[in-house]
């Protein structure tokens, strides 16, 4: 210290700083990269959705007179959600917490772990550039064809290419992720740590992995021949080609789907480690819990045309049985939370509140979905409101309630301080009630016939209640962010200190300083369960 | 240490029944207060709607029976299993329960089973075409606006009716159909992807280009009379949420009237060629050749229009005023016609020619009266 004192040459300090983090390998600064630029991209959609939902608070056209505009609100929406902020802040609690989780040092191939993260911000800059180059892509988040392709009514510029591009970019980063997590799992856990004593999220992870790895390969050669059939005269989903439109919608899908478990596996995961901890119990089911992510996954690649029953060229039964069999691992994992809960010994920091808040909402979001796989109810609620309430209860009541459990979780071991519980319970109050005054009246949006992605609607049609009730959700949820940014501002600088394990967790991760050196451990416990922690706490009362 | 009894944890019998209590007053409230009823579909219209419907309503019990069971369990250990400062020892470790998890596993398995029969069985019949349906209607969905062709038996067009425009009087437009017969639509598009959905029969199907779908409805007869609202469900560009049309349910006598009225009018002889001042306009590939017309203030003048794209893509050439007013409002013609549009005269100044289904640039143009 007392060199620095001779030389404080403050400007040179901050630069090695900027550039230690600009060029670092380290999974942990990595991972905390990846958490912040999704968080960046997570507000940027969150002002797109609020401006979606202020133009539908009342009928008629209000300030987004360009219908296009609308369209490009909605579509620029979904894909910033998904592509740049669920699938990588899910990603990122991945990156920092499964090397620690299994003992490792690091991720297998810390370079190519720098180089995915380091695509999605230049995929996220080419995606937003497009709304100052003549116009985002307008064609909704799945981007069918032939609306998709050229034509003066289609998706005429530069907003679709650099819109497929941009997703082959994240793609790519995936699929470099998933090699690098499936390396890592398999070949770095620490002695002693076999794979069924391996915590729970890192088995989300790992199905997560497998599934980017065998599915984001089929979307890139989606978006290679849309790329194709846009700029050099293909036509591979253009009919009076010979090509077909819904092949897109199959190639799509046989992604997207996987993708949906893409997007919640990983915060199923952070929720199976929240919830042993804080009802001081083990995960009720541990291994039947595992077999059930790897059903989910094995089910999630035979479900995609789930998403084309009124397209009229789909084998409905094969889809429609296989779609209502998936709920059943799904719920076999609900009651695996709920019994882990049941006769624990509860507290209710906020981890485990946003844990509950999971659990509730994303109820809901298994239920409102299975009325889909039911193909002739699924004719009424296809492409209406219905499903955007569905998609929010599993994305955003399921996702993002456990990303922010997870957030709060890990907060303290990435950065040596606790965030504020009560604001952090403020946050729960204000995001649960905003989430549920959203999206619960789109139900009744949809099942009366409202469809999706419509930039006005009639005043008669008897919907103006329920959206005016939706748009102030919207604002309650942005309201929402504002104490959790204050949260993090104060508690980095004045948060209480966390010492190496705050909640008297279970596994590794805590049992190094918070945060922990660059090389994770000076020394690891004894590995004889999923719980090594709470072995060396307790002894091996609990088994 | 546990010897006050505040401290002492409420009975499970009584957490158990708070719980069941409030959620039981939640559902009541709900239905009571006819929230409840906004969470069913709107009365089915077709004989096919009020299938689904009923399935809708077994799919929707066992919704509710799940959710008040599990949301049930998860508030009853919220509330009932709280660490209290007595908490020293640990809980019992259960690692899991073979039996529970089987019957968790099962009952769940056996639950989606019966759905999924009960599902196929109604796909099978509201999904069900017959060889010679009563009516049979080729509906072509292009950006952005639907139109309805009437077959005969052996599929020969006899008629044709536009849905009507956006921002027009209602009064005539939309597809009317027969109650109590069987009609067969064929879905066709010439350019995107659009979806036929109706609410009220509970029911839409996409209209896929470069491939026909087909449907069938009855509408049920105490229906005539009523007016259904329908709107293409797929988004098919900027002008998505104006592509919309209703399905008027008439008496089969006033069907037979109305399609008479309809035949006869397609079959008149169109207007003849206007004299005086005749302008031409051409549209091909969503654009006009012309974006610059000028006339005489005060004189009628008429256009020669040629719609050159193809059949499915409809155009019109409206004017409107600098403040967006419509002046002349004209009927769209399909793709591969023409029409002569007869307009009134104008004080002179500058107006806006458009086409009023695609009010894009490459169709819209400015008109010089002077």
């Amino acid at each position: 210290m007392a060199t620095h004192a001779l030389a404080p040459d403050a400007s040179a300090y901050s630069r090695g700083l900027l550039y230690e983090w600009l060029t670092t390998t380290d999974h942990k600064k990595i991972g905390i990269m990846y958490v912040i630029n999704s968080f960046i991209f997570f507000l940027i959609g969150g002002v797109l959705a609020l401006v979606v939902r202020t133009e539908l608070a009342q009928p008629g056209l209000q300030f987004l007179t360009d219908e296009r505009v609308y369209n490009e609100m909605f579509t620029m929406h979904a894909t910033l959600m998904i592509f740049l902020f669920v699938i990588p802040m899910l990603a990122g609690l991945g990156n920092y917490a499964v090397p620690l989780m299994v003992g490792a040092p690091d991720m297998a191939f810390p370079r190519i772990n720098a180089l995915s993260f380091w695509m999605l911000p230049l995929a996220g800059i080419l995606l937003v550039s497009s709304f100052f180059t003549g116009g985002a892509a307008a064609a909704g988040w799945t981007s069918y064809p032939p609306l998709s392709g050229e034509g003066p009514l289609n998706s005429p510029g530069a907003g679709q290419d650099l819109w497929i591009v941009g997703l082959i970019l994240i793609g790519t980063s995936s699929i470099l992720g998933a090699i690098n997590f499936l390396v890592t799992i398999f070949k770095m856990r620490a002695p002693g740590m076999t794979l069924f004593r391996m915590p729970i999220m890192v088995w989300t992870i790992l199905v997560t992995s497998v599934l980017v790895l065998m599915a984001t390969p089929v979307i890139t050669s989606a978006l290679v021949m849309l790329f194709i059939d846009r700029n050099y005269g293909g036509t591979f989903f253009d009919p009076s080609g010979g090509g077909s439109a819904t092949l897109y919608q199959n190639v799509f899908w046989f992604y997207s789907h996987p993708a949906v478990y893409v997007m919640i596996l990983p915060a199923m995961g952070v929720v199976s480690e929240v919830l042993p901890v804080f009802s001081r119990k083990p995960l009720f089911g541990y291994k039947a819990f595992v077999f059930a992510t790897a059903a989910i996954g094995a089910l999630g690649f035979s479900v995609w045309a789930h998403h084309m029953f009124t397209t009229g060229s789909v084998f409905l039964p094969f889809f429609s049985l296989l779609t209502f069999m998936i709920a059943v691992p799904t719920g076999v994992k609900m009651f695996n939370w709920v019994f882990t809960l049941f006769r624990g010994q509860l507290t209710f920091s906020t981890p485990l509140i946003f844990a509950i808040g999971f659990l509730t909402m994303f109820l809901i979001g298994g239920i409102n979905g299975a009325f889909s796989a039911s193909v002739p109810v699924d004719f009424a609620l296809h492409d209406t409101y219905w499903i955007v309430a569905h998609i929010h209860y599993v994305l955003f009541g399921g996702s993002v309630f456990g990303i922010f459990a997870g957030i709060y979780y890990w907060f303290p071991k990435m950065t040596g301080r606790m965030l504020d519980e009560g604001l952090g319970k403020i946050q729960f109050v204000l995001m649960f009630v905003g989430f549920n005054l959203t999206f619960f009246p789109m139900h009744m949006l949809g099942i009366q016939g409202m469809p999706r992605r419509i930039a006005d609607y009639a005043a008669n049609a008897g919907w103006n209640d329920w959206n005016r009730a939706a748009t102030i959700g919207g604002f309650v949820i942005a309201l929402s962010i504002l104490p959790f940014i204050w949260n993090v501002f104060v508690s980095l600088r004045n948060g209480r200190v966390a010492g190496d394990d705050p909640w008297e967790a279970n596994t590794l991760e805590w049992a190094t300083t918070s945060p922990p050196p660059p090389y994770n451990f000076d020394r690891l416990p004894e590995i004889r369960s999923e719980r090594p922690l709470f072995d060396a706490r307790h002894g091996r009362i609990g088994h | 240490m546990s010897s006050t009894p505040r401290k002492r944890p409420a009975p499970d019998a009584l957490v158990a029944g708070v719980v069941v209590a409030i959620l039981i007053a939640l559902v009541l409230a709900v239905f009571l207060t006819g929230l409840g009823s906004t969470l069913y579909p709107p009365k089915a219209a077709t004989s096919q709607g009020r299938e689904i419907r009923g399935l809708y309503d077994i799919v929707f019990a066992f919704a509710i029976a799940i959710f008040i069971v599990v949301e049930g369990l998860i508030v009853w250990s919220v509330l009932r299993y709280r660490r209290r400062p007595t908490d020293v020892e640990l809980p019992a470790q259960t690692h899991g329960n073979n039996i529970a998890e089987a019957i968790w596993t099962l009952v769940p398995t056996a639950i989606v089973l019966f759905l999924f029969v009960i599902s196929w069985q109604t796909l099978n019949s509201v999904d069900a075409v017959s060889a010679q349906p009563d009516v049979r209607i080729h509906a072509i969905a292009g950006q952005f606006q639907w139109q309805f062709e009437y077959l005969d038996g052996n599929g020969t067009k006899v008629a044709t009716q536009l849905a009507p425009e956006y921002s027009a009087d209602t009064g005539e437009g939309g597809m009317a159909v027969p109650v109590g017969r069987s009609v067969q639509v064929t879905l066709d598009s010439p350019d995107v992807i659009h979806a036929f959905y109706v609410p009220r029969f509970l029911f839409k199907r996409d209209v896929v280009p470069g491939q026909t779908n087909r449907f069938e409805f009855t509408v049920d007869p105490k229906e005539a009379g009523q007016v259904f609202r329908g709107q293409c469900a797929e988004l098919c560009g900027a002008g998505h949420r104006r592509m919309l049309f209703e399905v008027i349910a008439l008496s089969p006598a006033d069907y037979d009237t109305w399609l008479q009225a309809l035949i006869a009018k397609s079959n008149a002889t169109p207007a003849p060629p206007p004299s005086g001042t005749v302008l031409n306009v051409v549209a091909k590939d969503i654009a006009y050749d012309t974006k610059a017309l000028d006339v005489a203030a005060g004189t009628p003048f008429a256009i020669t229009f040629s719609n050159q794209d193809p059949s499915g893509v409809t155009h019109d050439i409206d004017i409107r005023d600098a403040n967006g007013n419509v002046l002349a409002n004209q009927e769209p013609i399909n793709g591969g016609t023409s029409a002569n549009y007869a307009y009134p005269g104008l004080p002179a100044g500058t107006y806006t020619f458009i086409c009023s289904v695609h009010p894009i640039p490459a169709m819209t143009g400015t008109l010089t009266v002077k």
